[in-house]
């Protein structure tokens, strides 16, 4: 029973894991900046904490197959439809899982891969994050009651929020050719009038944002 | 056919003789400035070489092992070994089983430099019989020019004359196209070339893929400028060793450079590797003012002390102690009546402006050096403005993905220590120049919307 526990354990701090490397994603590719770190630590702790996610993760299904309480074969983590037990939650969590593995070996490798064949893969990130919040939260009844189900939904609420910032962002976004001239002429309008000339300030990047 | 060839040429026997072939490439002066014609082509260099035998990775052809020995360097700017990129995409197309590309890359887009343009307008059979032979021993089923539509002279009037007369003579193997680049200054950098010949805009791409991997259509890519192609077709005729009897050991041939000297014309000249900068910028003995100041490498380069650069030869291992290189070739030397920082304002006003717009330090980096560097050219300095402008460029180096925030970030640095002295005099709200007329060239409209980059 102790690693059945375990298992219903380390998925909740999975669950909660991923969700901040899914917002913290969705701040990098806006270039967004945390308050008091730089704008590349954002992207570094977005690095880490998906590993440290990973590891919760493969804790979490590692338990789950070794504990006799119920039986899970090892092939159901991998593949779908193969577990006796909660059949249809637990392939959720062998999907999100496969995607997650994709995710990570690609930027891994990033530095021998294209842009577009890594970011076409870390695209489904967008798939494999709620894939995981259903399996976590239909697989069993522990997130379905009291502060874990306060929890899960604020999870929900906040990658849906996140989502939606982004693409409201990039709806705004200036065309690329616009861009320098743009800031020219709001750098050198600051000069002509004495102000002083900053490092690049935050409310510059808000309107010209690049790839 | 390398020795009987040379000599005939020349007799070899010492080094001021051998480099007395010059110039190779462009018609010898006293021809004038009338372009050759296919027939006066032929009869100056010999007759195309063809080799009909397509290398493998395992055996390359016999044009790759002579450009190897010839040590024939890109004269674009990046002077990387030919021979590496040649052998490159010939192992990419056998190993992916694709037929290669072969672009020359005639997009100057220094505004500096003209040699590519001169070199297309009077000798572009030379560029021609070089693509050909690059595309015959790679295999490749695609050749394209890449120009200027908008030159003072019609140099795509010109190339497409030359394509038309070697059309009569069914000369070219492989058919060549004709394109064009958008004026833009990053546009004859190579990822940007090809994105643009593939229907994007003409920004450089993120690496990898290198393009002698997936270039073109995906296809294994050659792109190299077009006076490297010129050196080709001649290291084709003539063997390397030929070839090494101009330059230096480690620097073999020569090379095209753009000598701007005083106002007027730039002068486009073809001298030997290694040759001393004092014999370019004239008035030998004399000793140059102590603030007069030489570019070099064009607008991603390096401003010197004249003094300096009088004791430099123009080759890579004498100018990269001094954090300068060849590049394409272009020898600036600033008249004594113009200021070395308001000419540098201009030109970095002008680079800020042809960012491409999608890395951010080079985005919002750029700008903001420039406005510094105007207020420090424009005599209004605030005490801090050097330091600024120190930092700033340190913060752009290495993160881009083309080196547009580089070579802009060397040129202040240079300009801030050549010019260290007119600095000083500036923050005293003083300047030493006694013309304000424009010297260092730069093109008038800035990209403003998508369509300025296609």
């Amino acid at each position: 029973m102790t690693l059945w526990f375990a298992s219903r354990a380390t998925g909740i701090v999975a669950l909660l894991l991923l969700t901040a490397v899914m917002l913290l994603g969705i701040l990098v590719t806006r270039q967004g900046r945390l308050p008091g770190l730089p704008r590349f630590a954002v992207s570094g702790l977005h690095r880490n904490l998906s590993l440290l996610a990973t590891a919760f993760v493969a804790l979490h299904v590692l338990t789950a197959v070794a504990d006799g309480y119920v039986n899970i074969p090892l092939t159901s983590a991998v593949v779908p439809l193969t577990s006796p037990y909660e059949r249809i939650w637990l392939s959720l969590g062998a999907i999100s899982l496969d995607l997650t593995v994709a995710l990570i070996v690609t930027s891994l490798l990033r530095r021998h891969l294209s842009r577009r064949a890594w970011r076409a893969v870390h695209l489904l990130a967008y798939l494999s994050w709620p894939v995981a919040w259903a399996h976590s939260f239909f697989s069993s009844g522990d997130l379905q009651h009291g502060i874990l189900f306060v929890i899960a939904l604020i999870c929900a609420i906040a990658v849906a929020g996140a989502i939606v910032w982004r693409l409201a962002a990039a709806a705004r976004d200036v065309p690329r050719a616009e861009r320098v001239g743009l800031i020219m002429a709001a750098v050198h309008d600051r000069t002509s009038r004495g102000a002083a000339t900053g490092p690049p300030r935050a409310n510059d990047r808000d309107r010209t944002s690049t790839r | 056919m390398t020795a009987a060839t040379a000599g005939a040429f020349h007799d070899g026997s010492s080094r001021a003789a051998a480099t007395n072939d010059l110039p190779r490439l462009l018609p010898p002066v006293q021809d004038g400035k009338r372009p050759p014609d296919l027939a006066a082509h032929h009869a100056r260099h010999g007759d195309l070489p063809y080799r009909d035998r397509i290398g493998t990775p395992a055996s390359p052809g016999a044009l790759i092992s002579d450009v190897e020995k010839s040590g024939l360097t890109g004269r674009g700017g990046a002077a990387f070994p030919v021979h590496r990129k040649l052998a490159a995409v010939l192992e990419a197309a056998d190993r992916r089983r694709r037929t290669p590309a072969v672009i020359a890359n005639g997009a100057e887009s220094e505004p500096a430099s003209d040699k590519d343009a001169t070199l297309l307008w009077l000798a572009p059979h030379l560029v021609l019989d070089g693509l050909q032979l690059a595309a015959e021993a790679l295999g490749a089923d695609t050749a394209i020019l890449v120009t200027h539509a908008d030159r003072e002279h019609d140099v795509a009037g010109r190339v497409r004359q030359a394509l038309q007369e070697r059309l009569n003579t069914r000369l070219d193997r492989v058919p060549v196209q004709l394109a064009f680049a958008p004026g833009r200054f990053l546009s004859g950098q190579e990822t940007a070339l090809v994105n643009h010949l593939g229907g994007g805009p003409s920004i450089p791409t993120f690496m990898p893929p290198r393009i002698t991997e997936r270039g073109l259509n995906a296809n294994p890519t050659l792109v190299q400028n077009v006076e490297t192609l010129a050196h080709l077709a001649l290291i084709a005729r003539h063997g390397p060793r030929w070839f090494r009897e101009a330059g230096t050991p480690a620097e073999p041939g020569s090379m095209l450079a753009t000598i701007h000297r005083g106002d007027g014309q730039p002068k486009i000249t073809e001298v030997p590797l290694g040759l001393p900068l004092r014999d370019l910028l004239g008035e030998p003995q004399q000793t140059p003012a102590p603030e007069s100041a030489v570019l070099l490498g064009g607008y991603h380069g390096m401003w010197l002390p004249a003094a300096r650069a009088a004791t430099l030869t123009l080759d890579n291992s004498s100018l990269e102690p001094a954090g300068a290189r060849v590049g394409a070739g272009i020898v600036i030397s600033l008249p004594p009546d113009r200021c070395g920082l308001v000419e540098t304002a201009r030109v970095i006003r002008y680079l800020a402006l042809e960012s491409a717009g999608q890395c951010g330090p080079c985005l919002n980096g750029l700008p903001r050096i420039a406005a510094a560097f105007v207020e420090l050219a424009t005599g209004r300095p605030r005490p801090h403005t050097v330091e600024d402008l120190q930092r700033w460029s340190g913060a752009v180096i290495g993160r881009g993905a083309c080196h547009h925030p580089d070579g802009t970030a060397r040129l202040v640095r240079s300009a801030l220590i050549t010019f260290a002295a007119e600095a000083d005099r500036h923050a005293r709200g003083r300047c030493s120049a006694t013309s304000t007329a424009p010297f260092l060239p730069i093109p008038a409209a800035a990209a403003q919307t998508e369509a300025d980059w296609i």
